[in-house]
């Protein structure tokens, strides 16, 4: 436990402390002493927690699920949980920074990345899901929904006092709360808006469906003020905007190490660990600590980058990979860099920016979010790609296929085709749950990436994207 | 039952369409799902059509040439369809309203778009429905679809032509659904099949001319012989989508001996429960009638609930002994929602039977089997 806890951020007074919590946390969770032996290796074998960095952002991750599961035990009154809902964060810092009753958490990346990658222990969590509405097979629900499905089914986290979620991306999560409230009671809220920008009306349409959706958010801190009885007035969102800025801007510039290092600074893998510094709900005291840990992994990556240190050799191929990196399984990522392709960059992070951005907070999130990849109809995201391609000067595409997901899956073979015909550049198409390490064959996908780094390498020099 | 008049007008259709656009009139396409107000486009002069193919695995194949197979296998044989180009109706139309509801038609919609042969309007569904500002939502899209469809047609679309659309539709559903009711007898005059055709006939067949078969239909049917035996057990169908060529699972029920006397279904039949208020303002009436005065299909927010209370309604009205439920494999919220639904249909105690469906021959024998066993438990029941 104490090495575990060394690689996660703990030392000295704050492990010996933190220790008997997380051990009651761990024991409720099912993880035994030989899961930590077993997650204690795969900490040191699949992220980068040689750097400070990264094991910052791993003791906060710990420190979010470790809350969620003693919530109750702590005392907290009001528990409440975001699933599926960007900006979630936003409006729960404001009210925890309020009231030390709320513990508000975002699900389930800090479940996925310890449960998960660390500790490969989500399966029983699927599969009680699976027992459920969420079942296996052809149908290809989402491993993401079969996770806050599977965890609250199990009791490994306490029963909220207010679910909410969003349907901006998908029905699966909203059905499935509707479905946690009719069946277990749970409180519920949504919000929305409408994916029916067309390309030829953008911006309009994106300042249409920003002005829909902030005024659906709106209705869902509403019911926060029912729930919990604490009013989250605009100049508190605005404050919580701007006290976190600093942490989103660090990500950026996180980001920006992985695009432009050669060699890549990192593996790819650990981007996760990033990736949901922003979902996590921090209150006004604690977002320093977020920043810090954020500040710490970018001085790290900028001195690796200007002494040309990294995970991959210098002039190893520049893939983007589509999505972010699996949740739950860091093999998968793991293994582009172990056989020497550098994944610079995901599309997650590409966006558009066609609009200024408002005055009204409750906009402004939302804008940030429909700026995002994801949010964009099939054409407008196949654009962003084939661009992002051409400013990375990327050399092929790891075209990751998320098959529990309608709205990304829909893209896939489309980007697959546009990027072949107006990049030449080899792709290599890969079906997955990005949350079910079950749905995976690791040799399978390694010989897979070998013919794909051979078409890399047959195209080296002639392949660079203009 | 399919009544020869319109037999041969639905196959003289395309002809007759493909004559109105030499004439200059517009076709415009739209997906199933009643969220698209025909009033609009009547009004505007042009022709609706709606696209409710399904049931063959052709397209289905070609489909996955764009789009992955967990979609469910209605939407991809609308992809499918348009890269076969061997159905007239998806090769004439001028304009294709999308309206954004499933994700899986969403993307259809999108792959469409990204072809970029034909001009789409994609018509915004607020998933919630129930707000204020998202009833202005929709309200302004229509708007915003009205002056597409001037600029395509050259047609000014006045208050007064869609006041007379809407009581034209309003008269169109009022006869379905008295036809529909005349299912509540003990000795119905015809079955699931007689009216999920006649309510598809109604999406593609000239509109004044349906009116007229549905006029004559309903006067005749009194007189018919009943379609089953009276001891036939009464069934309810519920599911996503029922599409135009996929009739196999009535077809099974009917041969097993049971006897679908209503159905829930959201894409593939027309929604004639409520008509459209045709006093005030038409745009906020078509918004409320298309957006709020319904039975919110599974894939709303907030619906689970709605959706089974609507149902247990049909089960009393229509002395329901049986539900069978009908998904379409990849149905992430129907397939969600029939979980809740088996456990809801336990507690009142009335049989159910989840089928899934990829339109294939491979599972139909498997189909056959389970739906047999069922009616001979609902039999059983009754006894």
């Amino acid at each position: 436990m104490e090495e575990l806890l060394k690689l996660c951020g703990f030392e000295g007074d704050e492990a010996a402390a933190e220790r008997p919590r997380i051990g009651r946390a761990f024991l409720k969770l099912g993880i035994s002493a030989e899961d930590i032996e077993r997650g204690t290796q795969r900490l040191s074998r699949y992220y980068a927690t040689e750097l400070q960095g990264i094991r910052k952002i791993l003791r906060l991750l710990v420190k979010n699920m470790v809350n969620t599961v003693l919530a109750r035990e702590d005392g907290k009154t009001k528990v409440i949980y975001g699933f599926m809902i960007p900006g979630f964060s936003v409006f729960t810092s404001a009210l925890v920074s309020l009231s030390q009753e709320i513990h508000a958490a975002y699900l389930c990346p800090q479940f996925q990345i310890i449960l998960g990658g660390i500790f490969d222990k989500m399966s029983p969590v699927l599969e009680a899901a699976e027992g459920k509405w969420l079942k296996s097979g052809m149908v290809a629900h989402c491993g993401n929904v079969k996770g806050l499905v599977g965890l609250l089914v199990r009791d490994l986290i306490p029963r909220p006092d207010l679910l909410i979620t969003s349907g901006l991306l998908c029905e699966t999560a909203p059905k499935s709360v509707d479905l946690l409230h009719e069946l277990y009671g749970i409180p519920e809220c949504c919000y929305d808006t409408c994916q029916d920008r067309e390309a030829g009306e953008y911006p309009a349409a994106t300042e249409r469906i920003v002005s829909l959706a902030a005024k659906s958010l709106r209705l869902v801190t509403r019911k926060i003020h029912e729930e919990v009885g604490i009013e989250i007035t605009d100049d508190m969102l605005q404050d919580i905007l701007n006290a976190r800025q600093g942490l989103c801007d660090t990500l950026g510039r996180v980001d920006t190490f992985m695009q432009q290092g050669d060699p890549l600074p990192i593996s790819a893998n650990s981007q996760i660990l990033w990736d949901y510094m922003g979902a996590l709900t921090f209150s006004k005291e604690n977002t320093p600590e977020a920043i810090d840990a954020i500040n710490t992994l970018c001085l790290e990556l900028e001195e690796r980058v200007s002494q040309g240190v990294g995970e991959v050799e210098k002039g190893a191929p520049r893939i983007l990979a589509m999505l972010p990196s699996h949740h739950t399984d860091p093999r998968q990522d793991h293994i582009v860099g172990e056989l020497g392709m550098a994944i610079a960059s995901t599309d997650r992070i590409f966006d558009t920016s066609d609009m200024k951005m408002p005055e009204d907070p409750y906009e402004q999130m939302i804008l940030d979010i429909m700026r995002g990849s994801l949010f964009h109809s099939a054409q407008r995201r196949v654009s962003l790609v084939i661009e992002g391609c051409r400013r990375l000067h990327i050399e092929g595409l790891l075209n990751r296929c998320h098959i529990g997901c309608r709205t990304v899956t829909g893209d896939a073979l489309l980007i697959k085709e546009a990027v072949s015909r107006e990049l030449d550049i080899p792709v290599l198409f890969q079906e997955r749950d990005d949350f079910d390490s079950r749905v995976y064959n690791h040799e399978q996908f390694k010989r897979n990436l070998e013919v794909f780094k051979t078409m890399l390498k047959s195209r080296s020099g002639e392949a660079r994207v203009p | 039952m399919q009544d020869e008049r319109l037999a041969r007008h639905l196959q003289d259709r395309p002809a007759q369409l493909r004559e109105a656009k030499e004439n200059g009139t517009k076709i415009i396409g739209y997906f199933p799902g009643n969220y698209v107000p025909e009033e609009l486009i009547i009004a505007a002069g042009a022709i609706p059509i709606c696209l409710i193919n399904g049931g063959d695995t052709l397209p289905l194949e070609a489909s996955l040439s764009v789009i992955p197979h967990i979609f469910c296998p209605f939407a991809r044989t609308q992809i499918g369809e348009r890269l076969l180009k061997r159905n007239p109706y998806y090769d004439m139309i001028d304009m294709f309203v999308a309206p954004i509801t499933c994700q899986h038609l969403k993307k259809a919609a999108e792959i469409w778009e990204h072809y970029g042969d034909m001009e789409i309007f994609k018509l915004g569904v607020p998933h919630q429905g129930n707000n204020d500002f998202e009833l202005e939502y929709f309200t302004d899209r229509l708007r915003v679809l009205k002056e597409r469809l001037q600029i395509l047609t050259g047609n000014k679309i006045t208050d007064e032509k869609i006041t007379g659309a809407i009581n034209f539709y309003n008269r169109m559903k009022e006869l379905l659904k008295q036809i529909s009711l005349l299912r509540r007898s003990s000795s119905p005059p015809l079955s699931s099949a007689d009216f999920l055709k006649l309510n598809h006939a109604s999406y593609s067949a000239d509109p004044a001319f349906m009116v007229d078969t549905l006029e004559s239909v309903y006067r005749g049917l009194p007189e018919k012989q009943p379609v089953t035996r009276t001891d036939a057990p009464r069934l309810l169908l519920i599911g996503p989508n029922i599409s135009d060529g996929d009739y196999k699972v009535l077809d099974l029920v009917e041969e097993a001996g049971g006897n679908i006397v209503i159905e829930e279904v959201y894409e593939g039949i027309r929604y004639y429960w409520h008509t459209i208020d045709s006093r005030g303002d038409p745009f906020e009436s078509l918004a409320r009638g298309y957006l709020q005065d319904r039975v919110p299909p599974a894939f709303m927010r907030y619906s689970t609930r709605k959706r089974l209370d609507f149902v247990l309604k049909l089960i009393a009205d229509f002395n329901v002994s049986g539900v069978i439920w009908y998904e379409l494999l990849g149905c992430e919220t129907y397939d969600a929602e029939s979980y809740y639904f088996s456990r809801k249909m336990e507690e009142q105690k009335i049989p159910m039977l989840i089928l899934e469906s990829d339109y294939g021959m491979a599972g139909v024998g498997q189909m056959k089997i389970r739906i047999e066993a069922f009616i001979e438990m609902v039999k059983g029941g009754l006894e």
